[in-house]
């Protein structure tokens, strides 16, 4: 292993090439006179006020803010999505019950609540975690559901007739089997959690990356605009890439393990 | 029969059930005054207030607006993102100059750069329909560059074989071929259209659905605020239904 490790670290510096290209082609752009340099800031300029930020307390508070948020938000849509999905596919009638909420409010634009939240809750977290929170939670719901339900029959006669408790199924025949399901929920619900938790900020909020990215937006300030919204956007890419990385550790086990490098 | 587990009819009552003793619960709710009118107005208020709201042309007209903006933005997204993850799919070099955007887009939250394209393209609908486009490609690429790297070989050798030159490869195989898993992308990306307009609406203005909201939430007009939210929800489920319809019955977008 060691011995390779030098072409991958080639191998991503080459992938880092387009990047850069990029970067100097936003050099140029800015530079050319096309386009007014307040409205398009050189990178030169971005960096130093990226150094500036990250420098400050600003974007460090106002991100863990907008963190705390999503993760909240997501936490408690994964628990109780998980749980909302299994009960639907285990009872066929709080499935005929809960069916039509879930296919009802499945496709509705989440942030549209989002008015209605600052009715109920006023301004700040509650509101915010709770937009976040119903965003994640049909995602986990329908995959949840759908990963119970396509348990092989075979598997639940075989362990019904060794003689599982409910306990024991539920632990190591279904929630296992939908695990794969699960984590793409997962997956889906994080992108999520972070638009919901950035849309409420910029709605109405004193805090947050979202209302900070949309303060510099209204005072100007461009290049700092361009350095927090690039925060948020390595924020999000982190945060997906532990959970590849979570997902290839629980589903080793699994055919449809993905290494971490092509996913 | 009846006397075991309810029937395919015994489900479909009781789905019809749950979605009454909603409405109902609201209903009685509200008049029974347990939360303040301004907090949840009774849904009869809510109806009659969609109903005075679609006399007097507004909600139509905000409705015209915001699915205007989703459709003319997935419409580009579909554009250029089909385009680009075929070009992606069948090109080592265009795959190796978009790959690190895509990868590092794909995840991001496209909502923080609202103000980028406010600030670029006004407030209006332009900077609308391009955030819409913005949000939309991703999953458009994605789905579009696994479709092409997941043809049949031999549909492309025949293809070659034949001496099909390259515009005739790309219409009469690549894109058939790819076309269900492009209309699987577009039904992910079709809530993602209405939720980016709606938003974007909501935090710029500008007219639309969110505007409108915003505009009423802000001076307690609960009524209009939850009348609304009924018609966002009502495109959302029909707008969704109408894809799982044309994906049933059109050859074409099966996959």
């Amino acid at each position: 292993m060691p011995a390779k490790l030098p072409f991958r670290l080639m191998n991503w510096l080459w992938q880092m090439v387009p990047l850069l290209i990029f970067v100097v082609l936003w050099h140029l752009l800015s530079n050319s006179g096309l386009i007014d340099k307040a409205f398009l800031p050189e990178p030169r300029e971005v960096f130093a006020a990226l150094v500036d930020l990250l420098r400050g307390p600003q974007v460090v508070e106002n991100l863990a803010i907008t963190l705390f948020r999503s993760f909240t938000g997501l936490l408690l849509g994964a628990v109780a999505g998980v749980w909302i999905g299994l009960l639907m596919a285990r009872s066929e009638v709080f499935r005929a019950y809960v069916t039509p909420i879930v296919g009802g409010t499945y496709s509705l634009p989440k942030s549209a609540l989002i008015p209605l939240f600052i009715l109920w809750f006023g301004i700040g977290s509650v509101t915010a975690i709770c937009a976040v929170f119903l965003a994640c939670l049909l995602p986990m719901i329908v995959n949840t559901y759908h990963g119970v339900n396509t348990t092989p029959k075979v598997l639940v006669w075989s362990a019904e007739a060794m003689g599982y408790s409910q306990r024991q199924m539920l632990t190591r025949i279904f929630l296992p089997h939908a695990l794969p399901d699960i984590m793409t929920g997962l997956r889906i619900a994080l992108g999520f959690s972070f638009v919901l938790a950035i849309s409420s900020e910029m709605i109405a909020s004193t805090n947050g990356i979202g209302k900070l990215i949309f303060m510099y937006g209204e005072s100007g300030a461009y290049s700092y605009m361009f350095a927090a919204i690039a925060c948020i956007v390595v924020a999000a890419f982190i945060s997906d890439r532990i959970m590849l990385w979570l997902t290839h550790i629980w589903l080793i086990w699994h055919e449809s393990a993905v290494s971490t490098e092509t996913a | 029969m009846e006397r075991t587990a309810p029937g395919a009819f015994g489900l479909h009552v009781r789905s019809v059930i749950s979605v009454l003793v909603i409405v109902a619960a609201w209903e009685a709710a509200a008049r029974l005054q347990l939360a303040p009118p301004l907090f949840l107005p009774p849904f009869s208020t809510v109806v009659l207030q969609l109903w005075d709201s679609t006399r007097d042309g507004t909600l139509p007209m905000d409705l015209a607006i915001s699915l205007g903006r989703a459709f003319g933005g997935l419409f580009i997204a579909t554009l250029i993102g089909v385009l680009a993850g075929i070009a992606m799919a069948r090109n080592q070099l265009v795959n190796w100059l978009l790959d690190p955007f895509v990868a590092l887009g794909f995840p991001s939250p496209k909502i923080a750069f609202l103000p980028v394209f406010i600030v670029w393209f006004g407030i209006y609908s332009l900077s609308k329909i391009l955030l819409v486009a913005f949000a939309c490609i991703f999953p458009i690429i994605i789905g579009t560059f696994s479709a092409a790297r997941g043809i049949n070989r031999s549909l492309i050798w025949s293809g070659y074989s034949m001496g099909a030159s390259r515009l005739v490869m790309l219409s009469r195989i690549i894109l058939p071929a790819c076309c269900p898993r492009i209309f699987s992308a577009m039904r992910v990306a079709l809530p993602v259209a209405l939720i980016t307009t709606f938003t974007a609406e909501m935090v710029a203005g500008g007219g639309g659905m969110g505007a409108t909201l915003m505009y009423s939430q802000r001076f307690f007009e609960s009524p209009v605020v939850f009348a609304y939210i009924v018609v966002m929800l009502a495109i959302g489920l029909l707008l969704d239904t109408a894809m799982v319809r044309i994906q049933r019955y059109i050859p074409a977008t099966r996959t």
